[in-house]
C-alpha cells in the first residue's frame, strides 16, 4: 500500500512537472512568427530558396510547426503559390525550404512571405497562426546587362516529354517580337508589359547540340537560348554478373540510349555490393569488373546504379557466385586414328579449383548440320570416339562446356574440322544399254549414272567394263573409263554379252553391275499407247509379264529432239506395275516417248510396251500445206498428205475446215457458221480423223472464189488462223468449149500443114507468076531472027512529050520492076534522058508534073521508086535522087495533089512531065546526053509513067537514092 | 646593303597573297560546316545575321574610298590586327564547339586549319611589314575578358561572327595583297 502510495505520488509529480513545462513553452511560443526571411535565387535550377529563423523558443526546446508560404508575382497581391511545410523547429536553427518556379525567374519580380503555427501534440488547442512574415522581394532583373531584350531560361536542359516555360523581357516599349523554334513561329502570352511567355510542351529530342529557340524584335535586337533536351535515362537492362575463374565477377547490363549533351556528360554506373558494403564506379557504360573477395564470399547482393543530371536508376540482382561460373572455352582440340568411319577427338579446359567438374558438349556437324550431339563429363581433359562416319567426308567437331556443380552457361565453343578417308564404293553402279546396228554391226552403248557421294566413298577415278561371252567363258574383254564418262560403245557380233561394271575409287572397286545384251537389237514392234498425265508428272503404267523376275526399267529420253539423245531410265522392282516419271526436262508441247522393258534373272531387258505423251499438250504451231486438185465447176479436192501428225505439240485430234463465207450466205451442207475473233462470219467443217487429209469441197457454184483454210487441233485448242487460201471454180461451159475448140484447133493445124506441103500446087494453080515479056521466049526468037531493036509493044497510040530511053546493053539483066531488086543492083543504072520537046514556057517555077503509073502492069514498081515524084536539078546526078519512102506516102499523094492540079492549074501553064511506058534501051548517066548521042537502042521496057505536080517535092534526095529513072522536061521548076 | 635594310617586299607579297587566295576558297566551306553543325536557325537555307558583331572583332566591312586611300602601313596593320583577333576567335570558337559539338570532328579540323592559316598569314603580313620597313605591330590580346559563361547560344552566334568574319577578312586581304602586289612587282 505505501508502495502503491509512492508510485502515485511520482506519478502525479511528473505530470505536474510536465504540465509546467507545457505551460512555459506555450507562454514563451505564442506567436512564434518566422524572422529573419531570406530569399535568394538560384537561376540554374530556376528555384527560389527561402530561409528563416523561430527566435522566440527556449533553449534546445523542439516543437513541430506547420508554415504556411505565399509566393506572390509582379505584386505582392498577385499571389500565385501557397504551401504549407510541417517540420520541427529548434530555437535559433534555419529553416529551408524552396520552391521551382515554372515562370524563370529572370522575368518576374516574385515576393515571398511565410507564417507558422505550432503543430505539437504536446501542445493543448487552440493553436493559432503567427503574423505573416513581411513580404520579402526576389527580383533577378536587377542582375539583367543593359541589352534591349532578354530571353530564358538560358541553356536549360530537360528530359524529353517535358514542358518547358520560356519568357522574355523587353526594355523596347514598342516591341514586335516574334520567337521561333526550329523555322515555326511560337505563339506568345503577355504577362507585363515588359515580359511576354511561350511554353513549349512534350519537347523532344532532336540534336545533341540542342533546340535553338530565339525571338527578335526586327532592326532592334535577337536573343536566343538552347534547350537541351535530354533523352530518358533508362533503367540497366540484363544485369547479370558471373565468373569465369573465382578471381573475378564481370557484371554486364544494357544501358540503353546514351543520354550524352554538351550540358550533360554522359550517365554514370556505380556497382554497390551490399554484404560487403563495397562500392565501384564503373569504367565502361555497358560492364564493370568486380574484384572476388579472398574470404570466399559466396553470395552477393549488386546494385547497379546508372544516374545523369537528371535522373537516377537502379537494379539489383543476388546471387551465389558458385551458380555463376561461366567457363572459357576449352582448347587443344585434336583428331586422332581417323579412319574412314572412326575418328577420337580430344580436348582440354581451363580447371577451376582442384575439385571442379565440367559438362562437355560434343557436336558432330557435317554440312552444316548437328549430325551427332554427345556430353561427356571431364576434369581436366576430355575424349571421345566418333563412329559410324561416312567415308571421305568432311566433319566439324564442336565442343564447348558449363560447371558441372551448377549449369549456368555454357563457354564459348571450339571447333575444328577433319575428313575421313576413303572406302571402296558401296554400290554399284546403275548400267542401262542401248543396242543399235552401226554400220550393219550391231553395237552396244552402256550408260551409268554417277554414284552418289554416300555411294561413292570417295573420289570415282575409272568405270572398269568387262565384257564376258557365255559361250566362251573363258574369254574376258576388260576396258577402263577414266570418270566422270558416264557411257562407252561396244561394237558386238551376233551373240549375246554379259557386261560386268564396276567403279573404282583409291581404296577399290564397288559392287559389279551386271547386264545382259543380245547382239540383236530386239527391236520388235509393239503398239505405242498413250501414257497418263498427273500432278507429278507422267504416270506410266504396263501390264505384270510373268518374263521379268529381275524387275522392269523405264526408259526414255529428256530431250526428245535431241538425236542421239541421252537415255534416262528408272529400275523398278518384279512387282512394280506402274511409276510416276518426273524430270524438271520435260517441257509442254514435247512428245515423250516412254519403254517399258522387262529384266530377266539373265540381266536381259525385252521390251515390253511403248507409252507417248506429252506433259502438258499445246495447240498446233502451224497449219499443213494444203495441195488443191481435181478443180470443176462444182467441187474440188485439197490435200495435206505431208503433215506428219506425230511430230506436233499435241495429239492431233483432226482438222477445221474454214471457208470463208458472205454476209447472208448459206454455208455448205457438213459446214456450220462460225465467228471468228476478227468479226468475220466462217463456215467450219471438223474432220475428226487425224489421218484423213484430204476432203473433197463439194457442191460449189461454177466461176466462184472460195477462201478457205485447213488448221489441225489438238486437246489444248487448234492451230493458228494463218492466211486463206483462194479457189476459183471453173466455168460450166468450159468442158463443152474445150470439146469444140480441141478439134477446130487440130483441123486448122492440119489444113495449114497440108498448104504447106502443097504450097507449090497451089500456087500454080491459084496465082501463077506473070510472064515478063522481056523473057518471053518468042522475044528472043524475034531478037535473034530479025531485029535487035524490036520491042514487044508499039508505042504508036501514044504522044509523048518526053521519052525516056534507057540504054540498057543487051545482056544486062537488071530490071526495075522488081521490088525485091538489092540497090547494089539499081546503081549500076544509069538511064539516059533523051529531050525531045521543050517545055511551054522556059521560065523557071513550079509547075505541076503528071506521072502515069500502069500499075496493073507491075505493082511492085510503084514502091521501087521506079517513078521517082521528086524533082531533079540539073546539077544533081540522077544517082543522088531520094526515094519516097512508101508507096503507100505516094499513092496519097497522088489522089490528093493530082486531081488538085488538075482542077486549079491552067492548062496553058500546066506542063505535064510525061514518063514514058517504054523503057528507054538507052544506058548511062544523064549528064552524059550532050556529049554521048543516043546509042542504038537494044531493049525497050516499060517503066511506071506517072505525071506528079511539083509542088510535092519530097525532101532533098539522097546520095543512095538512085532508083528513078524519071526524066524532068522543065529544069528550072526545081529551083526556088 | 646595311643589316636590317628592307629587302625586296615583292617575294613576302607573293607568298602572302599565294596564301590569302587558298585561304579564299576554303572559307565559305567553313562558315557551311559551322552552320550546319548549330541546328536551326543557323542551318536553314539561306541563313544570314549581318546585325550580329562582336566587339571584339573588327569588322572587314569598309567603304571603297577609305579602303583605297589607305596606306601601305595602315592597310597592313589593319589587316594584322584583324588576323590576329581572328585568331584567337578562331581559338575560341574551336573550344566552343568541342564542347557544343564533339560529334563533329570535320568542324574541328577546319576551324583548327583556319586558325593556323590565320596565323600563317600574319607571319607573312609581318615579313612584308619588315621588307617595307613598317613597325610590326606588337600582338595584343584582342579577345580581353571572355565571357566564359556565354550561354550555348551566344556561343552559337559568336562562332557564326567569327567564321562570317573570317571570310570578309580573307576577300579583303586578297584585295589589299593584290594591290600591294602591283605597287611592289618583283
Amino acid at each position: 500500500m505505501a508502495l502503491s502510495t509512492i508510485f502515485l505520488t511520482v506519478f502525479l509529480l511528473a505530470l505536474l512537472s510536465l504540465r509546467t513545462y507545457q505551460s512555459e513553452v506555450l507562454s514563451e511560443t505564442l506567436p512564434l512568427t518566422p524572422e529573419s526571411l531570406n530569399v535568394s535565387i538560384n537561376s540554374a535550377h530556376q528555384r527560389l530558396h527561402l530561409q528563416w529563423t523561430i527566435h522566440n523558443l527556449a533553449y534546445h526546446q523542439e516543437l513541430k510547426m506547420v508554415f504556411q508560404i505565399q509566393i506572390s508575382r509582379f505584386k505582392t497581391s498577385n499571389v500565385i503559390w501557397k504551401e504549407s511545410y510541417s517540420t520541427t523547429v529548434k530555437q535559433n536553427q534555419g529553416l529551408h525550404w524552396s520552391w521551382e518556379s515554372k515562370l524563370p525567374l529572370e522575368c518576374a519580380t516574385h515576393f515571398v512571405r511565410v507564417r507558422g503555427k505550432v503543430d505539437d501534440a504536446r501542445i493543448p488547442e487552440p493553436k493559432f497562426w503567427s503574423n505573416w512574415s513581411r513580404w520579402e522581394e526576389a527580383d533577378a532583373q536587377n542582375s539583367l546587362g543593359p541589352d534591349l531584350l532578354f530571353l530564358f531560361p538560358e541553356d536549360k536542359l530537360v528530359e524529353e516529354g517535358s514542358d518547358v516555360t520560356f519568357c522574355y523581357v523587353s526594355r523596347n516599349h514598342q516591341h514586335n517580337i516574334s520567337c521561333y523554334l526550329e523555322a515555326a513561329q511560337i505563339h506568345i502570352d503577355q504577362l507585363d508589359p515588359r515580359v511576354s511567355t511561350f511554353k513549349l510542351k512534350n519537347v523532344s529530342f532532336i540534336r545533341r547540340t540542342g533546340t535553338n529557340i530565339f525571338c527578335e524584335d526586327p532592326g532592334v535586337a535577337m536573343k536566343g537560348t538552347v534547350l537541351f533536351v535530354s533523352k530518358i535515362l533508362e533503367e540497366p537492362k540484363d544485369f547479370f554478373c558471373e565468373t569465369q575463374d573465382f578471381k573475378n565477377l564481370n557484371c554486364a547490363w544494357d544501358p540503353g540510349s546514351d543520354t550524352t549533351l554538351p550540358k550533360q556528360p554522359s550517365q554514370s554506373y556505380t556497382l554497390f555490393e551490399s554484404f560487403s558494403g563495397k562500392k565501384m564506379l564503373c569504367e565502361h557504360r555497358n560492364f564493370c569488373n568486380w574484384q572476388v573477395a579472398q574470404d570466399s564470399q559466396e553470395m552477393y547482393n549488386f546494385t547497379l546504379v546508372a544516374e545523369n543530371y537528371l535522373r537516377k536508376r537502379r537494379v539489383s540482382i543476388l546471387f551465389n557466385v558458385t551458380h555463376r561460373v561461366h567457363p572459357m572455352s576449352p582448347y587443344n582440340l585434336f583428331f586422332e586414328n581417323i579412319s574412314a568411319t572412326n575418328a577420337t577427338v580430344t580436348w582440354k579446359v581451363h580447371a577451376i579449383g582442384n575439385y571442379s567438374t565440367f559438362l562437355c558438349q560434343l557436336e558432330l556437324l557435317g554440312e552444316g548440320k548437328v549430325i551427332q550431339q554427345q556430353n561427356v563429363s571431364v576434369k581436366v581433359s576430355g575424349e571421345y570416339l566418333l563412329d559410324d562416319l561416312e567415308p571421305d567426308t568432311r566433319y566439324t567437331a564442336r565442343v564447348r562446356c558449363a560447371y558441372a556443380n551448377h549449369f549456368w552457361k555454357w563457354s564459348e565453343p571450339i571447333s575444328q574440322k577433319f575428313s575421313t578417308s576413303e572406302a571402296a564404293p558401296s554400290e554399284a553402279p546403275d548400267v542401262w544399254r542401248n543396242v543399235r546396228l552401226v554400220s550393219g554391226r550391231p553395237t552396244v552403248t552402256l550408260f551409268w549414272k554417277p554414284l552418289s557421294k554416300s555411294q561413292a566413298n570417295g573420289k570415282i577415278l575409272f568405270y572398269k567394263v568387262i565384257v564376258e561371252n557365255p559361250d566362251k567363258p573363258s574369254k574376258f574383254e576388260g576396258l577402263s573409263i577414266p570418270a566422270p564418262a558416264n557411257s562407252t560403245e561396244l561394237p558386238l557380233n551376233g551373240s549375246s554379252y554379259q557386261i560386268h561394271v564396276t567403279a573404282h575409287n583409291s581404296v577399290g572397286p564397288s559392287p559389279a553391275s551386271v547386264i545382259t545384251v543380245s547382239g540383236d537389237p530386239g527391236n520388235r514392234e509393239v503398239e505405242e499407247e498413250r501414257v497418263n498425265i498427273t500432278e507429278d508428272g507422267f504416270s506410266v503404267s504396263w501390264k505384270p509379264q510373268a518374263g521379268a523376275p529381275a524387275g522392269y526399267v523405264v526408259e526414255w529420253c529428256d530431250r526428245p529432239q535431241d538425236l542421239p539423245c541421252d537415255p534416262q531410265w528408272k529400275n523398278l522392282g518384279p512387282n512394280a506395275t506402274s511409276t510416276v516419271i518426273d524430270s524438271g526436262a520435260f517441257r509442254p508441247g514435247v512428245r515423250y516417248n516412254f519403254r517399258i522393258y522387262g529384266i530377266s534373272t539373265e540381266r536381259m531387258a525385252h521390251l515390253l510396251e511403248r507409252k507417248t505423251g506429252y506433259i502438258e499438250e499445246l495447240a498446233p504451231s502451224d497449219n499443213p500445206r494444203v495441195v488443191t486438185s481435181h478443180l470443176t465447176s462444182h467441187s474440188f479436192t485439197l490435200t495435206w498428205k505431208d503433215y506428219s501428225t506425230e511430230s506436233q505439240p499435241g495429239f492431233i485430234q483432226g482438222y477445221y475446215l474454214y471457208l470463208k463465207s458472205k454476209v447472208g450466205e448459206q454455208c455448205l451442207p457438213g459446214f456450220e457458221k462460225t465467228g471468228l475473233t476478227d468479226d468475220s462470219v466462217y463456215c467450219k467443217h471438223r474432220i475428226d480423223n487425224p489421218e484423213q487429209k484430204t476432203f473433197v469441197m463439194e457442191n460449189l457454184q461454177p466461176e466462184s472464189v472460195y477462201e478457205f483454210l485447213i488448221t489441225p487441233y489438238t486437246s489444248a485448242g487448234e492451230g493458228p488462223l494463218g492466211a486463206f487460201t483462194k479457189v476459183t471454180t471453173s466455168s460450166e461451159y468450159s468442158h463443152a468449149l474445150v470439146l469444140i475448140l480441141l478439134p477446130m484447133i487440130f483441123f486448122i493445124l492440119l489444113f495449114t500443114i497440108v498448104c504447106y506441103l502443097k504450097s507449090q500446087w497451089l500456087k500454080e494453080k491459084c496465082y501463077p507468076d506473070i510472064p515478063d515479056p522481056c523473057k518471053s521466049s518468042v522475044l528472043s526468037l524475034i531478037k535473034s531472027k530479025e531485029n535487035p531493036h524490036l520491042t514487044i509493044m508499039n508505042v504508036n497510040d501514044c504522044v509523048p512529050d518526053a521519052i525516056e530511053v534507057i540504054n540498057k546493053p543487051e545482056g544486062s539483066k537488071i530490071q526495075f520492076v522488081g521490088a525485091s531488086k538489092s540497090l547494089t543492083e539499081a546503081e549500076f543504072t544509069k538511064p539516059t534522058y533523051l529531050y525531045l520537046l521543050p517545055t511551054v514556057k522556059n521560065s523557071p517555077g513550079p509547075g505541076p508534073c503528071i506521072c502515069f503509073e500502069n500499075f496493073t502492069y507491075n505493082q511492085a514498081a510503084s514502091g521501087s521508086g521506079s517513078c521517082d515524084p521528086f524533082p531533079i536539078t540539073p546539077q544533081v546526078p540522077p544517082g543522088q535522087r531520094g526515094p519516097l519512102t512508101s508507096r503507100g506516102n505516094l499513092l496519097k499523094a497522088l489522089e490528093k495533089n493530082y486531081m488538085n492540079s488538075l482542077g486549079e492549074i491552067p492548062s496553058g501553064e500546066a506542063s505535064l512531065n510525061y514518063v514514058s511506058q517504054l523503057v528507054s534501051p538507052m544506058s548511062g548517066d544523064k549528064d552524059n546526053l550532050p556529049t554521048n548521042p543516043p546509042e542504038p537502042i537494044l531493049c525497050s521496057e516499060y517503066k511506071m509513067q506517072m505525071a506528079l505536080p511539083l509542088g510535092l517535092a519530097s525532101p532533098p534526095p539522097s546520095e543512095n537514092s538512085r532508083l528513078s529513072s524519071t526524066a524532068l522536061l522543065d529544069q528550072g521548076e526545081h529551083y526556088r | 646593303l646595311s643589316p636590317g635594310a628592307p629587302v625586296s617586299p615583292a617575294e613576302p607579297i607573293s607568298q602572302a597573297y599565294s596564301l590569302a587566295l587558298y585561304m579564299q576558297k576554303n572559307t565559305s566551306t567553313l562558315l557551311q560546316t559551322y552552320l550546319q553543325c548549330q541546328g536551326s536557325p543557323f542551318s536553314d537555307p539561306g541563313f544570314s545575321a549581318p546585325e550580329l558583331q562582336l566587339s571584339s572583332l573588327p569588322p572587314a566591312a569598309v567603304s571603297f574610298k577609305t579602303w583605297h586611300a589607305l596606306d601601305d602601313e595602315e592597310r597592313l596593320s589593319r589587316a594584322q590586327g584583324a588576323f590576329l583577333a581572328l585568331a584567337q576567335h578562331l581559338q575560341l570558337v574551336g573550344d566552343d564547339q568541342s564542347d557544343l559539338n564533339p560529334g563533329s570532328p570535320i568542324l574541328l579540323a577546319q576551324l583548327g586549319a583556319a586558325r593556323l592559316r590565320a596565323q600563317g598569314l600574319l607571319g607573312n603580313m609581318a615579313a612584308i611589314m619588315t621588307a617595307l620597313g613598317l613597325p610590326v605591330p606588337p600582338e595584343e590580346d584582342t579577345l580581353g575578358l571572355v565571357p566564359f559563361g556565354a550561354s550555348a547560344f551566344e556561343r552559337k552566334c559568336r562562332g557564326y561572327v567569327v567564321t562570317r568574319e573570317y571570310g570578309h577578312w580573307t576577300d579583303r586581304a586578297v584585295r589589299d595583297l593584290a594591290l600591294l602586289k602591283a605597287k611592289y612587282p618583283g
